[in-house]
């Protein structure tokens, strides 16, 4: 026995097929049919009713974002995209990270080694090291001028204040992926960076408490195998885990309240963000969309454009716990915290005063009584932003090695001459244009290289310039010896003699070694790495 | 403000695709710069890791091997030597089973366990932090890039040039060590035994210090002290000041240290071992002792720079 079905329709085999792909992409768009897709694409108004909110309701990754905006909030001129940019600049870092991640593991011993490896051997390593480093850098500045911004705006006013919250979260465990990235190379800027971070958490009080979490941080009373392990471990997983976790939920409440609107828009007092008049509606799909799409790609070619010809992550000596560097800094974003350190002791520049700047930042929606976000009626909130800002600033300055840090005079004048790490002028100018003799600063400059000459020419102006600036540092004189070592390796002998205030003569020597191919970037200014005769050049050419 | 949203469709894709179009260069011209990237990089690490050989070496192998790796006599072979790179492996046996540079290697990272057969005054030790020595592995391998950078200076040696001493450690007597070594005939080992070039008789004690391998152990500019004491023998940097390291000696100072001299097993302090020869007696005359100790004692004492010859070339 035989069921009887009914007799299938007969269509043209063509248009069989194009009704199945036109299946496939309402499939793969989650509910917009391609006839839909061309009339966004001519600029159509959505018909009624509108299939393209189908897919809000139905696609993950689109049901977080509200299906139209207010007009007034789409100008960049408002939020800048800056909370948008910081979503997108941590994507942008977790796939660079990941990629980074094949070619590292997390010892003393290859962590480095590591690094090399990416860049001597690795295709495109060196590139993607690069993008790491700069969206890392950039995602810290973005995520700060995002608060800056919702700042200015008054956003964190009711009913904002939890986004605000969770927003400050974000900002913290930001700081925090940054600087546990930081060590990662396991270099001298890395290691001597985390150590002073580490070091603050020590002055947490009781003093039994501020050990247990520095060592809890470092694994060991120093930072080694284990505090690497650690960093990484913070760095790959836990932290960004948590930053997704505040992230939804500072998500959420944003799609919850709205972008608050520009203050004009709306009485004082009032909160009209989710009463959108049909009017002035601007469709996610595909206005917003698109918008959205274009700026972060015109961001990504700005950070692909400036890593490929200007940037290189840093990458010092091995991180060697015996050898403190000359200067150790931490990353820029924490150079308040060392200005701070500068001009208060431990506890209270490590612990107090960024823990009540952090509560006070938390707090500053629950503080800020008056209802209006208007400009003019926030002058107060404004000028202490802006002085907090300046502050801030100010701090940062003191924290750099400008400011009241000062070595041995002469150990300022070879550092800068010829410093322990990075190039200075001897590597800028580089091993071809110096020549093999002993020079002395008291004697005029007879050298055929121009180059060399104005080396000599600031170590004699060094000198002088520190005569001045220190008490105990009187008739300087210098001597560079310039010795063949090795095929291909000169060493620079730097010797400076003085009088000190005591009458005696003191005697400073510093020998520094340059072969002739390491190659400090920073010596031609912008990566010329694909330039052949840069090849050639490095020859000797 | 005017807002700089772009409300237009069509320029924004234009945007978007000029955008695409910079990334795709960017991308692309890196990815056609790659190859000479990547070989000026790994040449860029190498030279870095020869630099921080170099300081390696000058800060732990230099007061032994010499600043320009020529060896010092009695102490430690030359390592910027022609013999060292062309005939070193084979005579150890181990030509075809390792390259020089791992030999360099083990060498620098495990030292030399023996002191059979050989002529230098200590064992070199184990550098290596695995072995319990003083360098990471990272400057172990610098290390071993630095030594392995003299080959090209090594090479262009002639034989006299070549400042090398026989090794009393091979399987063939000395005196065969030369042949077939190179075209050159005159190649011949220079000294055999560990003296002095200079007859004995008024030889300056700064002379003595370096040419009888006093050098080796002991560290004229660092002073001795619970921070600072010198790794096989005690520093001399502050001899004069302390007079004796030996309490009961400290009315006398040159008296004891001319017996430390004569007989050093006599007093030994503890954490040193009995490395020290006690031949030295029948090396220098007794004048020429008395002078050496005055001179360890005298707080301005001077050392010339000397030629091979022992003349002073320094001014
Ligand atoms: C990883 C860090 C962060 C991410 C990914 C993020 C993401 C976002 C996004 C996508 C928005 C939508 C509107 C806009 O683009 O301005 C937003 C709004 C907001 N964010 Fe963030 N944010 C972060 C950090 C912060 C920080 C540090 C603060 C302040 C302390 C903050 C406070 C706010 C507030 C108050 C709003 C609401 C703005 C309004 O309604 O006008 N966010 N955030
Ligand atoms: C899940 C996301 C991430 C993963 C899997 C990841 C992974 C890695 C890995 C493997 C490294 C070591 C490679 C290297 O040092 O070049 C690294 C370094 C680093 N990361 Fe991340 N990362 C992530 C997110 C972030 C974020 C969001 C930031 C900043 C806010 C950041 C900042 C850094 C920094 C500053 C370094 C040091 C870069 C350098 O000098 O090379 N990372 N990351």
């Amino acid at each position: 026995m035989s069921v009887q079905s009914p007799a299938p329709q007969k269509k043209p085999w063509f248009l069989a097929l194009l009704s199945a792909l036109d299946g496939i992409f309402v499939y793969l768009t989650a509910g917009i049919s391609t006839r839909e897709f061309r009339a966004m694409l001519r600029g159509d108004a959505p018909g009624r009713p509108n299939t393209r909110l189908t897919p809000h309701a139905d696609a993950f990754l689109l049901h977080i974002k509200p299906s139209y905006y207010h007009e007034s909030v789409t100008r960049f001129t408002h939020t800048y995209r800056l909370g948008l940019l910081s979503t997108y600049l941590f994507l942008f870092e977790t796939i660079t990270g990941i990629i980074l991640m094949i070619w590292y593991a997390p010892t003393p011993e290859r962590a480095y080694v590591d690094m090399i490896r990416l860049l001597n051997n690795v295709p495109f390593g060196q590139l993607m090291r690069d993008l790491h480093r700069i969206g890392a850098e950039l995602m810290v500045g973005i995520v700060t001028l995002h608060m800056v911004r919702t700042y200015l705006t008054g956003s964190y006013k009711p009913p904002r204040e939890f986004t605000w919250l969770t927003g400050v979260l974000l900002l913290v465990i930001t700081l925090f992926l940054s600087f546990s990235g930081y060590l990662l190379p396991w270099d001298q800027l890395a290691f001597w960076a985390v150590t002073i971070g580490t070091s603050m958490a020590e002055a947490v009080p009781p003093v039994f408490v501020g050990e247990i979490i520095n060592l809890l941080a470092r694994g060991a009373p120093d930072i080694g195998a284990s505090g690497l392990l650690r960093f990484y471990l913070l760095h790959v997983l836990f932290l960004p885990l948590l930053l997704i976790l505040f992230f939804f939920v500072h998500y959420y409440k944003v799609v919850l309240y709205g972008i608050s609107l520009p203050a004009q828009e709306e009485e004082v007092g009032e909160d009209t963000a989710n009463r959108v008049p049909a009017n002035r509606r601007v469709y996610y799909l595909p206005e917003v969309l698109l918008d959205e799409g274009t700026f972060l790609l015109a961001v990504t070619a700005i950070i692909t454009a400036v890593t490929v010809f200007l940037f290189q992550a840093p990458l010092e000596h091995i991180a060697n716990p015996q050898q403190t560097p000359f200067h150790t800094v931490a990353p820029w974003y924490f150079y308040w915290l060392q200005g701070l350190l500068k001009i208060a002791d431990k506890m209270w520049a490590g612990v107090i005063i960024p823990g009540v700047l952090l509560v006070m930042l938390m707090a500053i929606p629950y503080l800020d009584r008056n209802p209006s976000r208007r400009g003019a009626d926030r002058r107060v909130a404004t000028i202490s932003g802006i002085v907090a800002g300046v502050l801030m600033i100010i701090l940062s300055w003191m924290g750099t090695p400008a400011y009241a840090v000062q070595g041995a005079p002469a150990l300022e004048v070879v550092e800068k001459l010829m410093p322990e790490e990075k190039v200075g002028i001897s590597r800028k100018i580089g091993y071809k244009h110096i020549p093999l003799g002993t020079y002395d600063s008291r004697e005029p400059i007879t050298t055929d290289d121009a180059e060399f000459a104005k080396l000599l020419d600031e170590f004699v102006h060094l000198l002088e310039v520190w005569e001045e600036k220190a008490p105990d540092f009187n008739d300087p004189w210098g001597l560079l010896t310039v010795t063949q070592d090795q095929a291909n390796l000169k060493l620079l002998r730097w010797e400076i003699t003085w009088i000190s205030n005591a009458g005696t003569e003191e005697y400073f020597k510093q020998d520094y070694w340059l072969h002739k191919d390491s190659y400090y970037w920073e010596q031609y200014g912008r990566k010329k790495f694909g330039v052949p005769e840069f090849l050639e050049m490095q020859n000797g050419g | 403000m005017r807002s700089l949203y772009v409300r237009s469709f069509g320029s924004k894709l234009i945007w978007g695709l000029v955008s695409s179009f910079v990334i795709v260069v960017c991308v692309g011209l890196t990815a056609q710069t790659e190859e000479t990237r990547m070989e000026i990089q790994t040449r860029n690490w190498e030279g870095r890791g020869i630099e921080n050989g170099a300081v390696i070496f000058a800060n732990n192998c230099a007061t032994c091997h010499g600043q320009q790796g020529q060896g010092l006599q009695g102490v430690a072979p030359a390592l910027n030597s022609r013999y060292f790179f062309t005939r070193r492996l084979g005579d150890v046996g181990q030509d075809g089973v390792m390259t020089l540079s791992n030999y360099v290697y083990l060498t620098v990272a495990a030292g030399r366990p023996s002191k059979d057969n050989s002529q230098w005054a200590n064992r070199m030790v184990p550098w290596s932090s695995q072995f319990g020595g003083p360098l990471r592995g990272d400057q172990v391998v610098d290390v071993v890039a630095y030594v392995m950078n003299y080959e090209e200076t090594a090479l262009q040696q002639t034989a006299s040039e070549d400042p090398f001493q026989p090794f009393l450690d091979v399987a063939k007597p000395p005196e065969f060590q030369n042949i077939g070594i190179s075209a050159d005939a005159e190649w011949t080992p220079v000294q055999l035994a560990v003296t002095s070039v200079l007859p004995m008789g008024d030889r300056d004690p700064d002379y003595l210090f370096g040419a009888l391998a006093c050098s080796g152990c002991h560290k004229l500019d660092e002073p001795q002290a619970p921070s600072s004491m010198g790794e096989s023998g005690p520093n001399f940097g502050t001899i004069h000041e302390l007079g004796t390291y030996r309490p009961e000696a400290a009315a006398d100072p040159a008296a004891y240290i001319k017996e430390s001299i004569v007989s050093p097993d006599a007093f030994r302090v503890e954490s040193y071992d009995d490395a020290m020869p006690d031949d030295f007696a029948s090396r220098m005359t007794e004048e020429e002792i008395d002078r050496l100790v005055q001179w360890l004692l005298d707080p301005d004492r001077v050392t010339h720079t000397r030629d091979a010859e022992g003349n002073i070339i320094d001014e």
